[in-house]
Formats: C-alpha cells, structure tokens, sequence
C-alpha cells in the first residue's frame, strides 16, 4: 500500500457510491455480528432481543430487528462461567492448544530443519508424502482414526488423543512453512559455526531457531488456532462432558434439543475473540503461505 | 555436518563376473560377498527355524494337555453312565464310585452331587462323609452343577448344541476339574459327577539340537560351495535360498512326521484308557445297555471326536481327518515362515540390510531430527489412511471391529452398492419422489453447493476488492478489517450463528420478512431454501477470502498497464477485461483451486447449520460419509463412501495441476 499511483487522475470513480455499495455489504458482514453480541448482552436465552407482543406494530417490529438488546445485562457471561461447565470446556480447550503447539512445534521444527539442512535418501518422498497427505479428505481419517483411537488404543474421552492428532495433522502446513523460511537463512552462520567445533545440534538450537523465531511463532500461532478451533474430531472423540473443549461445549448449548442461546453467545464471544485477534494478526502470512500453492481442506 | 565414511558403502556388490583370484580388491570384495550371503542365510534359517520350533514346543505342550483332558473326560463320562444307570439306588452309586476311585489312574476324587437335594451323593474318598447334604463352602460345585442343567435347558430351546455340556477346568499345579452331567431317564439333568484329575501326561518336547544340526549343515554346504564356485554373488544367493528352502522345508517334513505320531500316540492312549475304564463300568454297573462309551471321547459341546470306536480301538479314517486340519495349520506356518526368512536372507544376502545400515549411520543426523514427526505421520496420518481403505472393502460396523479383517471382507461390494444405484428419483402415487441419500443426489449437490459458493465469492470478494481498490478511498482500512471479520471467526460459530438467525419463529431474518409483510419461511423444511440458507452462511465466511487475494494482486499491477491501454482508447470496462483480469490471473487461480477444495470439505457449515435437512437433501458427500459412519455405525461402508470422496478430489487435483500447468504456459 506504499505507492498510490493505480488509475490515472482523470479515470477516477466518484467515491459517495462506492462508499454506499460497501455500506450495504458491511451490513450483510456486521449484523450477525453484532447479533450474537447483542443476544450475549441481553441478558435472555432466546434468540430474540426483545419480546415481542401479539399485536405488534411497525415500529416494534424494526425494533425487534435491530441488533441492539433492550436492556444490558452481564448475566449470560457471569452464568455462563459459573453455573455452566464453560469455564472447565475452555480450560480443556487451553490444555489442548497449548500442548498441540509445543508437540506441533517440536516436531515440524526439527523435521524442517532436516529437509532444509540435509541431503539423505528418501527426503524428496518424505516431502511429497507431506504434500500428498494434505489431499486426505478428514471424514475417511476420522473413521479409522476413531477405531484406532478408541477401540485399540483406549484414548477416547482423552485429551492426548487430541493432541496426537492434531499436532500431526498440522505438520505438513508448518514443515512447508518453516522449510521455505530455513532455506532462506544463509548457509555461512553454520559453517563458521562448523568451523568454530560446533556441533549440528547447537547449531540447530543456536543459530538456527533464534533466527527463524518469526517463522516459529507464525507455525506456533497456526497449531493453536487448528486445535482451539477444531470441531469435528472433539465432537466425535470426547462423549464425557466434562472433557468438552469449547466448540463441543457450544454446540452442547443450541444443539439437540436445547435452545440456551444467551449461553452460546456469551461462549462464542468468549471462545471467539483470542483467535480473531490472533487471526487478525496472521493473516498475510496465512495468504501468502496458502496461495503458494498448498492445497488443504 | 560430519559424514563418517563406512566401509560396507564404500564397497560396490560384486557382480557374478568378479572374479575369484582377481587381485587384492576382488578378495576383498568376495569375503564381502561370502559373508553377506553367510549371515544372510544362518540369520534367515535362526529365524525360520526358531519359528518352527517355538510352534512344535506348544504343539507338543498343548497335544498332552489335550491328552490329559480326554482321559479326564471318558472317566468323568463313564462314571456319570454308571450312577445315572444307578438311578435312585446310593447305595450301587457308592459302591461304583468307590471301585473307579481305586480303578482310574491319575483320578483324585470322584464326587456325585445331587442337585435337587443339595446333596453329597458319594464321594471316592472317605474323608468327605457322603452321603450329606452340601456345605455352604461347596456352593460352587452345586453351581458348577446348575450351570451344566441351565446350559442343557438353553440348548434344548435353541434346538442346537452351542452350550458346554461338560465343564472343565484347570486349577493350581494343573490339576483338572471336570464336571460332567448326571441324567433322569428322560435326560434331563439331575446331578453331576466332579472328577479331580492329576496332570499324568508327560510332554515330549521337540529336540532343540535338530533345527541346530540342520543350520549347521546349510552353513556348511553355503562355504563349501562358495570354496568351490568363489564368491559368485548371485549364485550363491540363489544356493542359499534353495538351501533355506530346502532345509525349512526338511524341518517342516519331520515337524509334520511328529505330528502324526503324536496324534496317533494321543488316539491309542485315550483308546488304552477308554477300554480299561469300559471293562471296570462293565463290573459295576447292573445294566452294561445303558453305557455309551461311543459318547464318552466327545468334546466339551458333546460331539464326540470320531478318532475312537466304542471298544477303544482307534478309527484310521478319523484320526486322518482330525490330522489333515492340524496338518493344514501346520503348511501355513511353513510357508509363513519361508516367505518371510526367504525376504530376509535376499535382504543381507544381496547386501540391501548393509546399504539400509550404511545409509542410515551416515545420514544419521537427518533420520534422527525427521523420525519424531515422521512417525507421527505414519501412526497417525499414513496408516489410519492405508486402515481406512482396508476398511472400504469390508463390513466393519460397530459391532464386529473385535473380528479379522479377513471375517468380514467383502470385497468390492460396498463400492457396488454405493455407485450402482442410479435410481435418484422414484414414481410413486404421490408424484415423483427424490430419493436424497442416493450417492448421485449427494454428488449433484455437493458439486451445486461448491460451484455456487465458489461463484458467490469469487464475485463479491473480487468487486469488493475493485471498490476498495479506488484511489483514496476514505474510511478503507476500517472498511477492510471489517469486511474481513468473517473469515476471522471460527466457522463452527458462524455456523450456529446463522442457524439461529434462521430459526423459524425467533429467528430474525423471519422478522425481517414480517416487517416487509412476507410469511415467516420454514428454511430448512424444503430443499431450495435450506440451500440458500447454507449457501448466505457460507458466503458470508468464504468472500473475504477471495477479496483479500484480490485486493493484494490489483496493488500489484503497475499503472502504467492502464496509461497504454487508456492512450490505445479502452473504455472502463475494456481495461478491466484486458489489463486487470489478465493480471489477477496468477493470483486468482490458486485461490479458486484452494477455496473448491475448501467448500467441497466443508463440513461445519452443513452439519450444522442445515444438518442435512429436510431428510439429506442438503448433505454434501463428507457430511454424508460421516453420518453414515457415526449414525448408522457402518464403518466399511462409510470407509468406501469416503474413498470414493478421496478418488474425486484425486481427478479433480490431477485435472487443476493439468489446467493450472497450461495457463501457466499461456500466460
């Protein structure tokens, strides 16, 4: 966005219509939005803001559209952490985060390391196999994974059965990622340091890792939002409640039979807000990483 | 990085042309090769013959053991005729158990119980005081008694013999009891006789020095004809693998050779004691009709073995059939363990396990920083996907996954079942009827879904873009960060999110409706307006993704592209169509691929936000795959639904890299 030289001055667009066509699709991104906040704030578990009377008007019924509650009220939040099980749910969902990133980071860092620094048999493959696992549709993953998981390995109701799957099938992305960053710190720091009695351990660990801190804390940041924000696996896995991570817990409130929507909305912006902002501040290297060429689904 | 240089990589396998006296290097290389094919060979027969020998040492161990339980059970079984024939006389029973206890070798105690009466009937040891009445601490053999009766009754009802009617167990120091049923005249079951029986059956293990004797041997005629021939690589790998052959094969001979002098041994001994204990019932017994000694060698269901007459003389015809099973068992192994040594020996032999060993210490660095991550992907990545298409072509549901995959194979039935069926509508009275789990309906929509979703934001994302794009445009980073906040929110929650907003009664796109004085519209009761329920949701979250491709690929195309083609006279929209698509090109592309495959899998959005109502229509195939696996619990078949998902995205890879390649060409 530095230089600002595209059209040409006299080829200019009149800006007040572009702002209105933009004003139209904000609304179509923000109202839910700001439904949900407007749910989560006031105080009820239904989905409407205000009740509506039978014989409503005009008036009443714009009011009952407009994503803005009657009243505020703290009261989804406050019972949403101490008379539901959410606070328990979030904290599964940190444990397992957390620990998919260190096991993440671990084992992408050092495999990327690998196919970076060294030339031995089978490295091409390995790096295709990476690629080629990204084309595994999850549903044909989730039946075996489930019986291996469950029935032979007993990890169901289990967050380190999670944190296995989740940690692996984030690897390839990172491995990719920190390979392409690894390949561009220069060979010469190793080679003095070779030079110098180093060995390959501390040069990994020394040199390496320090250098590539921005390319670790972007494939870090990756591994939490995968496991924070994975559904799907957790739903299947996890049948005890209170072994919930936070997007079973969730659906646990609006799925069913159950329609406790405060709940849910106060949980989803509480769930939701750390990874938008992390989101936020991810996001050109998720579209540069991803237009390169990955292909994950 | 240190590479230590080893000296097996360092020497090349020697062809069958080196010759033998061929200067320093080629003795060199020929020890080389002599000692591969040695080890080879003396590893590949330690482990055929090991094998072999381990399962002649249980045959050995289990074919006494069976011994012991027969004899147990033709006494137990010849007992119980005797006191049933007694009927109600206790005092013939008496008399008949005390004359057996002193009879049958290697019988402890001889007990009869009564199950009516709770009692003690008799017992061949004088110390228990029969006849009385049970104590409390000899419940478990009036349980053991009323589990023989249960079992009877069970088998009675079904009409066949699935239930025990014997009962046989082995306690501390081996010793058995067994426990055999005592009938009325009508057969039903009245007591039972407990015999206690000492293990008496010595086991005759395998000679350990015969594999050892036969290693030996193959080693020495493998140096005597690498003495004689040279160290000639391929011939003396192909001698080794004869002599493995051969010699597994000379081992299997004598293991197969044993067994049948055992079985043999096993049939007169059980025979020997059949006779000896019918002549004793002879004595006892006041009524010789009533024994059926025929019954007496039977398995624990009753069906007796057919290896014994009823005299005790053994049936050639029978042994034979009960052998050729055990035999069959026996040529498994054999192959087994020729196959696998035969891949070991060619492995040294050829040199492949020095060039595996070389290889992994001078790259030993390397394997070690890939194997953690590696073997994650294997455990977890590579061999649940290798397992899920296993699965496809067999049965597996909830209820079986304890079985072989060998039990519940069926081949290619589950493929059949899901691609052969073309009927998606029927005609019924009603009209015609869509038949929505059809394979076809799920795929027809899948691919609507998909393409309608790519369509919707590729458009919005890319007009968006061209708006942001104006020249100072006031307001645009907030612009930007807002219209991206979708892509941000976990798609799990934007899916609730629109669920809700579409709830039919309190949902607010229903107010909206109301206030425009439209009819409240049940969204996800008819397929068309559950789609485009879907299709809002998933727009919502997929254009901001689109637009941001976008966006970066129009600041990047310089301006003086549209000078040239504003001095050549183009109009807005002929720039757009020759400058600024053209140039998005390289950009777009790559996204659309991504965002197909993307919509294709995505799962969340369906499954919750539509849950595939009304009744599948709106499924796309993941969504389908999984309810089929979670719901139905039919693991196979949904394994096969999903390989077929998997063969889609394949072509449909293979065919964008194809596309991708050609207007990489052309532009």
């Amino acid at each position: 966005m530095a230089k600002r030289k595209r059209l040409g001055s006299g080829d200019e667009l009149p800006h007040l219509p572009i702002h209105l066509i933009v004003v139209v699709f904000l609304v179509y991104t923000v109202y839910p939005l700001m439904w949900v906040v407007s749910v989560a704030f006031s105080g009820q578990q239904t989905l409407m803001f205000v009740n509506l009377p039978p014989d409503a008007g005009t008036l009443d019924r714009l009011r009952a559209i407009i994503p803005w509650p009657s009243h505020f009220s703290f009261a989804n939040f406050t019972s949403v952490i101490s008379d539901q099980p959410f606070l328990l749910w979030l904290l599964n969902s940190a444990i397992v985060a957390a620990a998919t990133t260190v096991l993440g980071v671990f084992l992408a860092t050092t495999s990327a390391y690998a196919f970076s620094r060294f030339r031995f048999p089978g490295r091409r493959a390995g790096l295709m196999s990476f690629l080629v696992s990204q084309m595994f549709p999850g549903v044909l993953m989730l039946i075996p994974l489930f019986i291996i998981l469950v029935q032979w390995l007993g990890l169901g109701s289990s967050r380190i059965g999670l944190v296995l799957v989740y940690a692996t099938t984030a690897i390839p992305f990172c491995v990719w990622m920190l390979k392409g960053y690894f390949d561009t710190i220069p060979r010469e720091l190793e080679e003095s340091a070779l030079i110098d009695g180093a060995s390959p351990a501390t040069i990994f660990l020394r040199i390496i890792l320090p250098l590539a801190k921005p390319a670790i804390a972007v494939t870090a940041l990756f591994s939490f939002m995968t496991a924070w924000n994975e559904f799907i696996l957790a739903a299947t896995l996890m049948n005890e409640e209170t072994l919930y991570t936070a997007p079973v817990g969730l659906k646990f409130f609006v799925g069913g039979f159950s329609e406790q929507w405060g709940y849910f909305a106060a949980g989803a912006i509480i769930t939701a807000i750390p990874v938008v902002l992390l989101f936020m501040f991810l996001q050109r290297f998720l579209v540069s990483g991803l237009t390169a060429g990955a292909v994950k689904g | 990085m240190s590479e230590p240089a080893t000296t097996l990589a360092a020497v090349p396998g020697a062809g069958p042309g080196a010759s033998p006296g061929g200067g320093r290097d080629g003795r060199h290389v020929g020890r080389h090769v002599v000692r591969r094919v040695a080890i080879g060979l003396g590893v590949a027969l330690l482990v055929a013959l090991g094998l072999q020998l381990a399962a002649y040492q249980q045959a050995a161990t289990a074919a006494a053991r069976s011994q012991e339980r027969r004899e147990a059970l033709v006494a137990a079984r010849a007992v119980a005729d005797v006191v049933s024939a007694a009927g109600d006389d206790s005092a013939a029973v008496t008399a008949a158990v005390d004359r057996f206890g002193s009879r049958l070798p290697a019988v402890e105690r001889i007990r009869v119980i009564d199950l009516a009466s709770l009692s003690l009937v008799a017992s061949s040891q004088p110390d228990d005081g029969a006849p009385r009445r049970l104590g409390r601490d000899e419940k478990t053999l009036y349980d053991r008694g009323q589990l023989l009766r249960s079992n009877r009754e069970s088998n009675v009802q079904e009409g066949l013999a699935r239930k025990p009617l014997a009962l046989l167990e082995r306690g501390a120091g081996g010793r058995l009891d067994v426990a055999v049923p005592v009938s009325e005249d009508g057969g039903a079951i009245r007591g039972a006789v407990l015999l206690d029986a000492v293990p008496a059956v010595a086991v005759r293990p395998p000679a350990w020095w015969v594999p050892l004797v036969l290693l030996a041997a193959a080693l020495g005629l493998l140096l005597a004809a690498a003495a004689l021939f040279g160290p000639r690589r391929v011939l003396l790998n192909v001698l080794a693998a004869v002599l493995l052959v051969a010699t597994v094969g000379a081992y299997g001979l004598l293991g197969a050779g044993r067994l049948a002098s055992d079985r043999s041994d096993e049939a007169a001994a059980v025979g020997q004691r059949l006779a000896d204990t019918l002549a004793t019932a002879r004595q006892v017994t006041a009524q010789p009709a009533a024994l059926d000694p025929a019954a007496w060698d039977a398995d624990l269901l009753g069906r007796p073995r057919g290896e014994i007459g009823a005299g005790g003389e053994v049936d050639p015809a029978g042994l034979e059939r009960a052998l050729s099973a055990s035999r069959a068992r026996l040529v498994k192994l054999v192959a087994a363990a020729t196959t696998a040594s035969l891949v070991l020996l060619l492995f040294i032999g050829l040199g492949g396990a020095a060039h595996l060993g070389s290889t992994l210490r001078k790259h030993r660095e390397a394997y070690l920083y890939v194997a953690p991550a590696m073997l994650g992907m294997i455990v977890l990545v590579f061999f649940p996907f290798a397992y899920g298409i296993t699965l496809s072509f067999t049965e597996s549901n909830l209820y079986n996954t304890d079985k072989g995959i060998t039990e519940i194979w069926v081949g290619v039935d589950n493929y059949v079942e899901i691609l052969s069926d073309w009927k998606v509508f029927e005609h019924t009275e009603d009209g015609l009827l869509w038949r929505y789990q059809n394979f076809y309906w799920t795929l027809g929509f899948t691919i609507l879904w998909t393409v309608s979703n790519v369509a919707f934001g590729v458009t919005v994302g890319l007009f968006l873009a061209l708006l942001l794009n104006a020249k100072g445009l006031a307001l645009k980073p907030i612009y930007r960060v807002l219209l991206i906040l979708p892509w941000a929110v976990p798609n799990y929650i934007t899916a609730l999110i629109w669920r809700g907003m579409f709830h039919r009664q309190f949902g607010v796109i229903n107010q909206v409706l109301a206030l425009l004085g439209i009819q409240p519209v049940s969204w996800f009761e008819a397929p068309l307006t559950s789609f485009l329920a879907v299709l809002s949701t998933n727009g919502w979250l997929s254009f901001p993704f689109m637009m941001v491709v976008s966006l970066g690929a129009l600041q990047s195309i310089p301006s003086d592209l549209y000078e040239a083609a504003r001095v050549d006279g183009a109009g807005r929209w002929q720039q757009f169509r020759s400058v600024t698509l053209p140039s998005l090109k390289p950009a777009l592309v790559p996204a659309i691929i991504l965002s197909v495959i993307w919509t294709f899998n995505m799962f969340n959005i369906i499954y919750l936000t539509s849950k595939g109502e009304p009744a599948h229509a709106t499924e796309i195939l993941i969504t389908e795959a999984y309810k089929i696996a979670f719901e139905q619990y039919r693991y196979g078949y949904a394994a096969a639904y999903s390989t077929v998902i998997f063969l889609i995205l394949l072509v449909y890879g293979v065919w964008q890299n194809r596309v991708s390649r050609a207007t990489e060409a052309v532009g």
